[in-house]
């Protein structure tokens, strides 16, 4: 790979020439869920620079997590992310398991499988509507939006929560999918199966949108693995990564899954803010058909390994050594290093990855070269879990300055929607 | 691949430099189980660019991130690469060790072989005080711009405790 391709030197807070000019954007905004703040350079219309700051957030989750027994663990990393509620839990049981020899009951696998990809259902159907709003498109906002609450109805109808399931324990789950639940869980992919066309119409064959988001926010094939991009983000630029195809783990070990790129949709590759959105379309019917698989062969048995937390927290005292887990989360690989030493209830090391860790740096060739009023949707395009399009100041040379709200940003974005619209 | 032939290339083309190497099988999948494989080795610092040189050359590996684990006087970094991704059961983990003394605090950077490394450099560089050698961008990342603590350095744990506003008065242990 060529690294010279990739330009690392991100810093770009002053102006250098009478033609450039720096536009902060964020950090904080009330409407958007995380902070974070871009400073653009542009000349022009044009970005020619961006440096990105994140950490507005920054909780010390795992500076905490080391001074806490594992069950605490356990609730603290459900709690990193509000959408990504059960990655979290996925990745670190399966890391604890990993390092403490934990077996999972097969049923326990499933179960898990099923959560994390209902999941990936309302994430991104979630994203679907922002790109929408971000394009000025809040008829589509509101009709996606309005199919999402069924599966996050689904969801509080299994595990009693909208968010935050609480379903993965070390060594299985807390609860069961019984038989009268799995006929909810039926009907409600028998409702998607049914609208998904019509979404994929939506999005795919209108005009307005294949105009705002072809060949906006490209991110290449190279520059993606170079920069070691995750998930969809990854995928629309036709890296076939995939956690459940390329490492295999609980009831993704037992179906063909494949990564799906935008040539599963019979276009080529392009890695812009549409391929995005194909990436993610044609991934919610990949998790219908898996959580329909996983219903129908859903193994009978146990559990947990493990049913009494007291005895959990024994074994888990006594064990010694180190694991990795893994799990492919709606915005791409989440992973958990921890090392375990016996007769420590805390971790000795807890390392979290999330997927905007490693698709931070994307958002750098992504905005290269591109206007002003497409940073709403480039921002948006690799599903960020933290962003702020809150407020923009614009300084220019002469020291001039005037404050842009993310209500401008976006007036700016859907103005250029009706310009080119006609 | 398979986890001994990634091995393999590595001690032909390292031999006795690698300190420690081992293979994790893991067993998964409820129907028909298969093994699925975590390979570690553990190598001198000074030989990091150039096992990443070679991992980069011959195996498009795929950084997952670089973790820290505090060890006293020293400090494991553990490089989690990912190879053979693309196909499915193509993957294997493959973590590169290596031990830092606090006393010389120093890593190279891999950023020239592996531009995505540098948010995880320079979270490295906070957290644990660390330089990186080389590195394209050292601001801090994470932490706020002024801000000088290292939070895992456990060594530094009374500095951290100190700068940490305590909001709920009676949990005693989050510091």
């Amino acid at each position: 790979m060529d690294s010279d391709k990739i330009n690392l030197e991100l810093g770009c807070t002053t102006c250098t020439t009478q033609t450039t000019y720096s536009v902060p954007i964020g950090p904080v905004h009330p409407a958007l869920k995380e902070p974070i703040q871009f400073t653009f350079r542009l000349s022009g219309e044009r970005i020619v620079g961006v440096d990105i700051k994140p950490g507005y957030a920054h909780r010390g989750i795992e500076y905490m997590g080391m001074k806490r027994n594992l069950i605490q663990v356990l609730y603290l990393a459900e709690r990193i992310c509000g959408i990504c509620s059960i990655s979290h839990p996925l990745a670190l049981t399966q890391a604890v398991e990993n390092a403490a020899g934990i077996e999972v009951p097969p049923r326990a696998q499933y179960i898990r499988t099923i959560i994390g990809e209902l999941e990936r259902i309302h994430s991104h159907l979630l994203w679907a509507g922002v790109a929408a709003h971000e394009l000025g498109f809040d008829t589509l906002l509101h009709l996606v939006w309005k199919v999402r609450e069924k599966v996050m109805d689904l969801l509080e109808q299994l595990t009693g929560n909208r968010v935050d399931y609480a379903i993965p324990i070390y060594g299985g789950v807390r609860r069961d999918i019984p038989d009268e639940k799995a006929g909810l869980a039926y009907e409600a992919l028998s409702y998607y199966k049914n609208l998904l066309q019509d979404m994929i119409n939506a999005f795919l064959h209108d005009k307005s949108v294949a105009m705002r988001t072809s060949n906006v926010g490209v991110l290449t094939y190279d520059d993606a693995v170079a920069l070691c991009a995750v998930g969809p983000t990854a995928r629309a630029s036709g890296v076939k990564k995939d956690v459940r195809q390329d490492m295999p783990y609980l009831a993704y070990a037992d179906m063909d899954i494949r990564a799906i790129t935008p040539e599963d949709y019979g276009k080529p590759v392009v890695g812009d803010v549409f391929d995005n959105i194909v990436v993610r379309l044609l991934e919610v019917d990949q998790s219908i058909k898996i959580i329909e698989y996983c219903l129908e062969h859903m193994p009978g048995g146990e559990l947990t390994s493990i049913p009494k937390v007291a005895a959990l927290l024994a074994v888990l005292k006594k064990a010694d050594g180190e694991g990795i887990g893994r799990h492919e989360a709606p915005r791409g690989e989440v992973f958990h290093y921890i090392r375990l030493e016996a007769g420590v209830e805390a971790p000795v090391a807890w390392k979290v990855k999330a997927p905007t860790y490693s698709n931070l740096m994307s958002w750098v060739p992504k905005f290269m070269g591109d206007e002003i009023a497409d940073i709403p949707i480039i921002a948006a395009s690799i599903d960020p879990c933290m962003c702020c399009l809150d407020r923009a100041t614009l300084v220019d040379q002469g020291g001039g300055e005037a404050v842009k709200l993310k209500e401008e940003l976006v007036k700016l974005s859907r103005e250029k929607t009706r310009r080119m619209c006609g | 691949m398979t986890p001994d032939e990634i091995l393999t290339a590595f001690k032909e083309k390292f031999g006795a430099v690698i300190t420690d190497s081992h293979v994790v099988e893991r067993t998964v999948g409820t129907t028909a189980p298969r093994p699925v494989y975590d390979v570690w080795i553990e190598i001198p610092r000074a030989q990091l660019p150039a096992a990443v040189t070679y991992l980069c050359d011959r195996f498009s590996p795929h950084l997952s991130v670089i973790s820290g684990d505090d060890l006293g006087d020293m400090v494991a970094f553990n490089y989690h690469f990912a190879v053979g991704w693309g196909e499915r059961y193509g993957e294997i983990t493959f973590t590169i060790r290596t031990r830092v003394p606090k006393d010389d605090f120093h890593l190279p950077t891999i950023t020239g072989l592996l531009p995505g490394a540098l948010t995880s450099e320079r979270e490295k560089q906070e957290f644990y005080g660390i330089t990186i050698d080389g590195i394209p961008d050292g601001r801090n990342l994470f932490l706020p711009e002024d801000m000088t603590i290292h939070p895992w350095r456990k060594d530094l744990e009374e500095e951290t405790q100190k700068s940490v506003k305590r909001i709920v008065k009676w949990e005693e242990r989050d510091g």
